[in-house]
Order: C-alpha cells, then sequence, then structure tokens
C-alpha cells in the first residue's frame, strides 16, 4: 500500500505530505493499470500477450489504534517535562524552549531530562517518573 | 504514558515522523516541526528556530508547542480499534512492458530491469526448496517501523526479479530468515555484506578467485542484488523520505558486498568455522557497517620493503569508527604471509590489532558515534565506555571496544598481496541446508 492510501485509510488527508521532494514520493507513483483479474489470452493482431506476475509485496501488520491521551485546560502551573533523546543538538534545542517558558509563560515549572540508553531505547524508569510527577512531556530529536 | 505529548521533529523528517505515527497507530499526532539542522548550532541559531515558525505548519513554533498540549482532542484522535493495510492483489496480469513499468514504478524493484516473477518463474524457483510456499519465513522491519512477514512464495518473488537460479534460493531464504534488510533507515548511508562458506559456494559456481568481489559470476550477482530487491519488498524498505533516509546514499546498496570465501587457498579456519559450524555445512553470515576501503591507502603497504599487513591494517582501522568493527577481507597472498609471520590463527592477528590499534579519548570522544552511541552506554555503565569516559583525554585507549570487533574472511585470486578493509561489524551466521 503507497503512503497516501494508508493515510487515507487511517482518516487523515494525504494532502498532508504535499510539496515532498520528487525522490520521497518514488514508491508510489503511476498507480498500475495491471489487474489481478484472469490473464486474457491475445488474439493474431490485437497486440502483446498478456501474462500474469506474483505480487513480491510482504504482508504489513494490522494497525492498532490508539487513543491520544486527554489535553490540558492550561499549562499554567503544570509541570513540563522536557525529554532529550540524544541526538546532536537536542539538549541545546530544549534549553532554549525552557528559557522560551522562563521568558513567555512563567508559570510553568519545566524539568530537562536526558533520555537513557542510546536515542532508540526505551526508558521505562524515566516514562514512570513523568507519570508521576509530570503533567505533559517536549521530547526534541534534533537531528 | 497517558500524559499529552508535543514530539519536535525537523522538517526534513517530516514524512517519516507522519507516517511512523501512523503506521503505529496515531496516525492524528500533534508533531510539532522546527528548521534542520538542530545539530552544530549555536544556542542564539537555535533561539530563533524557537521563536520563529513552525516550516511545516507556518504558524509559530511554540504556539504549535503549547497547543499539542492544550487544544481538546478531536474525535479522530479519540480512535481505537485495528485497521488492516492491504499490499494489492496476489497477482498482476498486465502486457510484460506494462508490468516492467509497473513494478518499477511501484518500488518493487532496484531500477534496473527484472526478470518479471511470473507464476511459473516463482512456482520453478520455489522448487529449490522443500519448504512449503505458504510457509512463514520471517519478519523484516524498515528502520523504525513495526515489521512485516512474509511467506516462501515472496521470497521467491523477489529471487526471481533479481536473476537468481532455483538452486540459489536456500541460500536466500537463509538470509531473508534473519530479517535482517540491507536497505536501512538511518541517515547514514549504510553498507551490507554476506560472507558464504561451505561446499554450495562451488555448487552455485561463486566466484572466490580473481575479481571475487566483483561483477564476474552470476551467483555473486544475483544473491547479492536479491537481498536487497528483497529488502524492499519484505519489509518495505528502501523508500526515500520514508523507510531510507541516507542522506547520500551507498552504491554497494546495489547488490552488496557477497563474499564468497576461498576457503582452500587460505591458511586459517573458514569463517563458519570460527562460528562454530562444521567445514562441510553451508552457511551464510551477515554484516552491516559503513563500507569497504582499500588496503593500499595505507601507511606500510609499500611493495619496496617487507610487507607490513598487520601495521598495514591497523593503520588502515585507525581512520574507522569503532562503532563498527573491522572486516579484513584477506588476499590468500596475504593470509599465507601473515601465517607465515606467526599468525597461525586468525585470533592471533586480531590480538594484535586489537592491542596495537589505539587512539586517544579525546580523539575516541569527538567522533559521531561515540556521543550518538557509546555515550549514553557509558552513562549506564556499560563497559567499556564507562571506564573511557572516565579516562583524561590524551590517554590512550583501543580503538575498537572489544577484540570481537575484528573478524576475518580470505578471498581473491592471489594476483596480488592486496587486503581491503570493511567498517563493517558482525550480525549473524544461519544454515543454508536448514533451508534446501
Amino acid at each position: 500500500m503507497n503512503r497516501r492510501k494508508l493515510l487515507s485509510l487511517l482518516g487523515m488527508s494525504p494532502a498532508i505530505l504535499a510539496g515532498e521532494s520528487v525522490l520521497a514520493a518514488q514508491g508510489e507513483k503511476k498507480p498500475a493499470p495491471a489487474t489481478h483479474s484472469s490473464a486474457a489470452p491475445a488474439k493474431p493482431g490485437t497486440g502483446p500477450a498478456k501474462i500474469t506476475t506474483v505480487n513480491p509485496k510482504g504482508m504489513p501488520p494490522q494497525i492498532q489504534l490508539i487513543p491520544m491521551a486527554p489535553r490540558l485546560d492550561s499549562l499554567d502551573g503544570k509541570t513540563v517535562y522536557l525529554v532529550d533523546t540524544g541526538f546532536h543538538g537536542s539538549d541545546m534545542l530544549l534549553e532554549q524552549i525552557q528559557e522560551w517558558f522562563k521568558t513567555n509563560m512563567p508559570g510553568v515549572t519545566t524539568v530537562f531530562k536526558r533520555k537513557a540508553g542510546p536515542y532508540a531505547q526505551d526508558d521505562p524508569a524515566l516514562w514512570k517518573e513523568i507519570k508521576e510527577k509530570g503533567n505533559a512531556v517536549i521530547m526534541a530529536v534534533g537531528h | 504514558m497517558g500524559i499529552p505529548s508535543a514530539p519536535i521533529i525537523t522538517k526534513a523528517f517530516k514524512d517519516l515522523a507522519i507516517l511512523n505515527a501512523a503506521k503505529r497507530g496515531m496516525p492524528h499526532e500533534r508533531i510539532c516541526f522546527t528548521q534542520h539542522p538542530v545539530w552544530g548550532k549555536t544556542p542564539d541559531e537555535l533561539k530563533v528556530y524557537v521563536n520563529g515558525d513552525d516550516p511545516v505548519n507556518n504558524k509559530p513554533f511554540m504556539k504549535e508547542v503549547v497547543d499539542a498540549l492544550t487544544v481538546p482532542l478531536s474525535d479522530d484522535e479519540k480512535k481505537s480499534g485495528m485497521v488492516s493495510v492491504s499490499v494489492g492483489p496476489p497477482t498482476f496480469t498486465d502486457t510484460a512492458d506494462n508490468l516492467q513499468d509497473f513494478y518499477l514504478n511501484n518500488g518493487y524493484t532496484d531500477f534496473l530491469p527484472i526478470i518479471l516473477p511470473t507464476e511459473e518463474r516463482v512456482d520453478a524457483m520455489m522448487k529449490g526448496t522443500s519448504h512449503h510456499p505458504d510457509e512463514v519465513v520471517g519478519k523484516m522491519a524498515a528502520g523504525a517501523y513495526p515489521p512485516w512477514s512474509y511467506t516462501v512464495r515472496h521470497v521467491a518473488a523477489s529471487a526471481v526479479m533479481a536473476g537468481c537460479r532455483p538452486e540459489y534460493f536456500p541460500l536466500l531464504l537463509a538470509v531473508a530468515s534473519t530479517g535482517i534488510a540491507s536497505l536501512f533507515s538511518s541517515t547514514n548511508s549504510f553498507a551490507f555484506a554476506m560472507i558464504v562458506n561451505g561446499p554450495i559456494r562451488d555448487k552455485l559456481e561463486f566466484n572466490y578467485g580473481i575479481g571475487a568481489l566483483g561483477p564476474f559470476a552470476q551467483a555473486n550477482a544475483a544473491i547479492g542484488r536479491a537481498w536487497t530487491i528483497m529488502s524492499k519488498n519484505l519489509g518495505n524498505g528502501g523508500i526515500p523520505g520514508d523507510t531510507y533516509l541516507g542522506s547520500v546514499g551507498n552504491n554497494l546498496n546495489y547488490n552488496n558486498v557477497v563474499i564468497a570465501e576461498n576457503e582452500e587457498a587460505s591458511p586459517w579456519d573458514p569463517f563458519h568455522v570460527q562460528r562454530g559450524f562444521k567445514k562441510e555445512e553451508n552457511v551464510v553470515s551477515l554484516f552491516r557497517g559503513l563500507g569497504v576501503v582499500p588496503g593500499q591507502v595505507a601507511r606500510g603497504s609499500s611493495v619496496n620493503t617487507a610487507p607490513m599487513f598487520d601495521q598495514q591494517m591497523s593503520d588502515l582501522f585507525s581512520t574507522f569508527t569503532g562503532f563498527f568493527g573491522a572486516l579484513i577481507i584477506a588476499d590468500p597472498l596475504v593470509a599465507v604471509r601473515l601465517h607465515e609471520q606467526g599468525y597461525d590463527t586468525k585470533d592471533k592477528l586480531i590480538a594484535w590489532l586489537y592491542k596495537n590499534t589505539t587512539q586517544t579519548v579525546k580523539d575516541y570522544k569527538s567522533r559521531n558515534y561515540s556521543y550518538l552511541f557509546e555515550y549514553p552506554q557509558a552513562l549506564q555503565g556499560v563497559e567499556p565506555f564507562a571506564t573511557w569516559y572516565k579516562l583524561p583525554d590524551d590517554a590512550v585507549i583501543p580503538h575498537f571496544p572489544r577484540p570481537s570487533s575484528f573478524n576475518i574472511v580470505v578471498t581473491g585470486g592471489q594476483t596480488n598481496a592486496y587486503p581491503q578493509g570493511a567498517n563493517m561489524s558482525y550480525g549473524v551466521s544461519v544454515s543454508i541446508d536448514k533451508w534446501a
């Protein structure tokens, strides 16, 4: 399934991918004229014969939709965790976001944390801490 | 977690972030985008990012962040349930020319002409194995996405497309069973390699003589190509901007580095025997890393002096990242000379290389992979990184974290004593015979 069809299936507008580069669009262009109907034998003089080929694509898993967590009425008086995944520059970007809150929303308490382990590694201890002590999360990947 | 979150992604990864959230079940995740790159910017430059607009949604960036955490959820954002994803019908029917275009335009190929996987050809390919066409062979993930699964028939279709013969099929099933794709989503433009050992090298007529790594035998060429086509089709890898992000890309991805070991000309145990297999077993071993460099560029490579291949390799590897290992690809002339110099096992050479290939802590810390992957482990107490990060900058430490970072394979036609070095780490060895 191409990317636009996938997003449509999940209730999103495929237009969100508009403006992507030519290369990024590869793999989904030009819908096929091919069908899975039986091959029609060509008659003499009617053009090249049709053949039947196997779809080589593997089997994607079903997608389980996850309801998003309820939002806060306001951030005022709340604690927001700023989580650095470890990509270069993420910590510096989050420091600037921390400064922005101090200046523009001083009623917000921010807590900076670097996630344990390399960027793709889970950190259940931090998630537990945030759930116990925090109200919201801003996570930056940088790069 | 049950707590509102606002993920921040740089705009270069817009499609990846949107599609990853969708494929993981949160298609409406409120992703906030900032300028790209964040890496290498000063605090003042990043302040401009934060105070500026989200470059994707064209709204003030911090308003996007605050809104992501506070605007009430829509009905779509509260949805649960399961969604099935289709990849189309099991077969396609059209003219050969139209099908060539269709397979190419839908990303099923490596953008070179393919052998069309007709039902007859796929059936013939599957005669190369005793396994049932509908048997699930494994699961393969394109980067961070949930893995896809695939059957013997799916593997056979890609094998036909790459120009493989039915007798190659057990080897391809063995590779597919590992779930390791040869196209990886990282921005690093990774390369992949496989080592083939056992009598199957001759049965399939692999070239492990002159030009062993070049385009001089169908088995080397087609099997390597098949790994890439399999990676595109079995796990949906290799879609630029979505499941592939290598910035420059890697030419080795066309057919990977396929190495049939020249076991007969090597003075050492074959690679698969080192991994615990019997010499008569047929085994394929997989590697991942950055690429291959010729040994002629290293110090100690002059033919006007006595060969110092150990020093030559050490010098070559000192430019590698220690995060990936060093795979020595030695012509038999190199291997025999090293053996004559006292390295009567591969392990002896590896021990010398581990001890003598060094770096300062300052150099180590300056490397990209040290910061990204090993510093976080150091913080968790993982050795040797925890110790290395406590040492002074001028301390001298091994260039590679452990002796097992090194691997050696012998191949080539003995026309000259040239080794090559791959900045690649060992992944896994699997039996080919199991898939016959």
